[in-house]
């Protein structure tokens, strides 16, 4: 039945996604909701709450965040437009994915108009978009009901079509640029950027008076002129037509071109916008001479490059972030600290609680590095694998390289990706900290900086060790599990009184408290033993496998 | 001669899926050997499984003495390889791509390369996902030439070439067997294989049905001959005799159409008992050949005792 038409093969492509990221985003919802009593617990705690909120006012508008949906809205409203990314994806393969697959031009043989198949996909992903916005509004409805939130059913259902309309705009955005980009994910990327670009459009109008004109230029504007969950505030329907209007002015716009171009080219560009093109001669194209091009090693590591340089940045800079938010926020949040007992031990699981305040905060977000050190690790090892598949390996084996010098040469330049990335977030937050005057202690910073590093050889270490036995899609999600398991039994694991030798299945146990207490050194050498073993175990099973084609 | 490649029972199982079974045969060094077969038939997986990429269920293969599995690293020195389905980084150029093998080959001649890239017309300033699946191919047909192995292992080199590549690409192979070099490769197109192989093998649900010399598979006399006889004959006087696979008489009366296995002196002398219209002898075609193993499950089974 799924297969009977365009749009309903698309939706089903999309199934997956939807329960993913529907109903992951909608239980984080309903948790945030259900959490409101804790931070509120006490008068004082729900004054500091007030305090931080309006602390953090440029990131998101602080209205009624002692309530239920203030405060989701507040916290999450912002964080949740990491839905965003799902119709970017989607957007830029709808039309462009096809095309470099090449599954394009037999879908185009059909006795079907382009701008038919274009609708029937564009309609699939708004689908899938109202489906997600569903569950959100329900689950968030849900996590209300069960405090006795002052938002009815309809609001939830109300804030998950705010989010969908936002997100949609980016889904139809990235579609149209995919019309002018060779590749999909050039078009992802780019409108990644402007989604970032135009989150901190947002902001400025919070910051800076008298700029609400720049900031109307953001999507992002209109969608937080709705919030739906704090009723006294309401929804803005004119914003939110304009959301949608915007939606269909790209969409068309993009199947408007679709429709006139050549299958496989793009649309040109105005010379002034387009990048110079280099004159190559075929004779001046050999030999190449590219450092890239050397070895294993060198290859691999050029292959990582752009994904190590953003990871860097985004680890990096948060944590040279955080140093700064921590100085900023250091009384509001100590007050909540001490007011509310469960933050003190949600923040004291992770962080710490043996040293000063400052301590256990940073503590807790460079366990959060270590997770998103080690998430940069899960996609390496996934393209590892998916390389395989791919047969991207065929060729480089059928030269005179061993086995065992392909796995070695590959872990190395993830190794030195890692070790970048963590010293690079070493040098920012030292930075940081020296400029922001925080009172830490210099050696504590730098192994929890340095401690991240056998935290994502770890997982990547798996990762290379399950891709011996299975496909790519079952190793990343089984990583992506791990990651989410270990996180979550390390995170509330001490709340449930989970026994010891349950906390300590999970990674982030040995990784410890380093902020607070200092460098663990026999917990990181088990660790790195553990990723050892885990590398020797995966070369083995590389070289005596068959490999995939 | 010396032989250079020897599979000896190579077996490979995927599960109960079937892989290749029993698979033996030689290559002398210096030969140009053609290996036949449909989709499905086990051409690839034997050829991967003699590249080390397979591990083999049971049996060995060996190129120039060494185990193609064990001292796989010492195989691919002596190898250049095409496979069949040509996976390359889509955002490097070829000229970079071609830079990147050959340095994990220790370096090419670059003269030598460049000759290569002439001779197919390539461009190697574009990126490889801009390539046609024809300029892909092209790609794919340098790197494993430009190291000069000593043999070549090609899975169905030509597929996507049009009609000028191919003759330039038949004319490659010429080259490298004339330099004593060894080239074993897998195809479709039996008439290149005819033109460009000296023996031949055939692959069939990933057995070995027939190996052999092209000139010997093609002396497999079995003529379609057809006589026209002045006046009616009696079919049977034909049916029972030596090499008449078949004989039947067309509506006229007067022709009779033979299958003949063998030499056709004895149908010669029988039919000029009779006053004799005309007389055609059509040899077969390699193709025609190669669709006889794949005509009837009886026929291979029949002709594996063929095998040398």
């Amino acid at each position: 039945m799924l297969f009977k038409s365009v749009f309903l093969k698309t939706l089903r492509d999309y199934r997956i996604a939807i329960l993913g990221w529907g109903l992951g985003l909608g239980l984080l919802m309903y948790v945030v909701v259900d959490a409101i009593s804790s931070v509120t617990s006490t008068a004082a705690a729900r004054a500091s709450l007030v305090s931080l909120a309006g602390s953090f006012s440029w990131l998101a508008e602080p209205i009624r965040v002692d309530t239920p949906g203030g405060y989701a809205t507040w916290k999450y409203g912002f964080t949740i437009l990491v839905l965003a990314l799902w119709p970017i994806l989607a957007g830029s393969r709808m039309l462009r994915g096809e095309e470099v697959r090449g599954s394009m031009d037999a879908l185009l043989s059909l006795p079907r108009g382009r701008g038919r198949v274009a609708l029937e996909k564009l309609a699939a992903m708004w689908t899938a978009l109202l489906i997600m916005a569903v569950l959100i509004g329900l689950l968030t409805y849900l996590g209300g009901a069960h405090v006795n939130a002052d938002y009815t059913f309809g609001d939830g259902l109300l804030f998950g079509l705010n989010l969908a309309l936002v997100c949609g705009v980016f889904g139809s955005l990235a579609l149209f640029i995919s019309q002018f980009t060779q590749e999909n994910r050039s078009a992802a990327g780019i409108t990644g950027g402007l989604l970032a670009l135009f989150i901190v459009v947002d902001m400025i109008h919070r910051i800076v008076p008298n700029t609400d004109w720049i900031s109307r230029l953001s999507p992002v504007y209109y969608y937080n002129l709705s919030k739906p969950l704090i009723p006294s505030y309401g929804t803005d329907p004119v914003a939110m037509l304009v959301m949608l209007v915007l939606s269909v002015v790209l969409s068309g716009a993009a199947i408007w071109l679709f429709v006139r171009r050549d299958i496989g080219a793009t649309v040109a560009l105005p010379r002034w916008l387009s990048l110079p093109k280099r004159a190559a001669r075929p004779e001046d194209a050999l030999p190449a001479r590219a450092w890239s091009l050397q070895s294993i090693y060198t290859r691999s590591l050029a292959k990582m490059a752009v994904p190590t340089f953003w990871w860097t940045v985004v680890i990096a800079g948060y944590a040279a972030l955080a140093v700064f938010i921590t100085v900023q926020t250091e009384k509001q949040l100590k007050s909540l600290f001490e007011g509310s007992p469960l933050f003190a031990n949600l923040i004291g699981n992770l962080g710490g609680s043996d040293a000063g305040f400052n301590a256990s905060l940073l503590g807790f977000f460079w366990v959060m590095f270590a997770a998103l050190l080690m998430a940069f690790a899960v996609t390496q090892a996934s393209r590892w694998a998916a390389d395989e598949e791919d047969g991207l390996q065929e060729l480089v084996l059928a030269t005179p390289q061993p086995r065992l010098k392909v796995i070695l040469m590959r872990f190395a330049a993830l190794t030195t990706a890692t070790v970048i990335i963590g010293v690079a977030t070493l040098a920012l937050s030292a930075l940081a900290v020296a400029l922001s005057g925080l009172a830490l202690d210099w050696g504590n910073l730098a192994a929890a900086s340095l401690s991240i590093i056998p935290m994502g050889l770890l997982i990547a270490a798996l990762g290379y060790l399950f891709s011996g036995w299975l496909h790519t899609a079952i190793d990343t999600g089984l990583l992506a599990f791990l990651l989410v398991i270990w996180f979550v039994i390390s995170f509330i694991g001490p709340e449930l009184k989970i026994p010891d030798g349950v906390l300590r299945l999970s990674a982030f146990y040995y990784y410890g408290t380093p902020l607070s207490t200092g460098l663990p050194l026999g917990d990181m050498l088990l660790v790195l033993a553990v990723a050892a073993v885990a590398l020797v175990l995966a070369s083995v099973r590389f070289m005596r496998k068959d490999i995939a084609n | 001669m010396t032989t250079l490649v020897e599979t000896q029972g190579l077996t490979k199982r995927y599960g109960s899926n079937r892989g290749i079974e029993d698979v033996t045969f030689t290559i002398d060094e210096g030969e140009v050997f053609g290996f036949l077969g449909p989709n499905g038939a086990g051409k690839t997986t034997t050829i991967r499984t003699i590249m080390g990429l397979l591990r083999p269920t049971a049996g060995s293969a060996h190129i120039g003495g060494l185990d193609c599995w064990e001292q796989s690293t010492d195989v691919k020195r002596l190898v250049g390889y095409l496979p069949g389905e040509l996976s390359l980084d889509p955002n490097l150029t070829g000229g970079q791509i071609l830079e990147y093998y050959g340095n994990l080959r220790g370096g090419v001649d670059q003269t030598y390369l460049k000759q290569l890239i002439t001779r197919l017309g390539l461009d190697p300033t574009r990126k490889f996902r801009q390539y046609s699946s024809g300029n892909k191919r092209k790609i794919g047909i340098v790197q494993a030439f430009m190291h000069r192995p000593r043999l070549l292992i090609l899975d169905e080199p030509t597929n996507g070439l049009d009609p000028l590549n191919q003759q330039e690409f038949d004319r490659m192979v010429k080259e490298v067997r004339e330099d004593g070099r060894t080239v074993f490769l897998s195809s479709h197109i039996l008439t290149e294989v005819e033109q460009t192989c000296t023996r031949v093998a055939i692959i069939r649900e990933g057995r070995l049905v027939r190996v052999g010399g092209v000139a010997e598979l093609k002396g497999l006399k079995r003529h379609e001959v057809t006589i026209t006889f002045a006046n009616a004959v009696p079919v049977e006087a034909f049916k029972s005799l030596e090499g008449v696979e078949q004989a039947d008489a067309l509506p006229d009366g007067h022709t009779l159409r033979l299958a003949v296995s063998g030499g056709l002196d004895g149908i010669i002398k029988a039919a000029a008992q009779y006053q004799v219209a005309t007389l055609t002898s059509q040899e077969p075609s390699l193709e025609e050949i190669f669709l006889r193993y794949y005509e009837g499950d009886g026929v291979a089974a029949t002709e594996t005792d063929h095998v040398v």
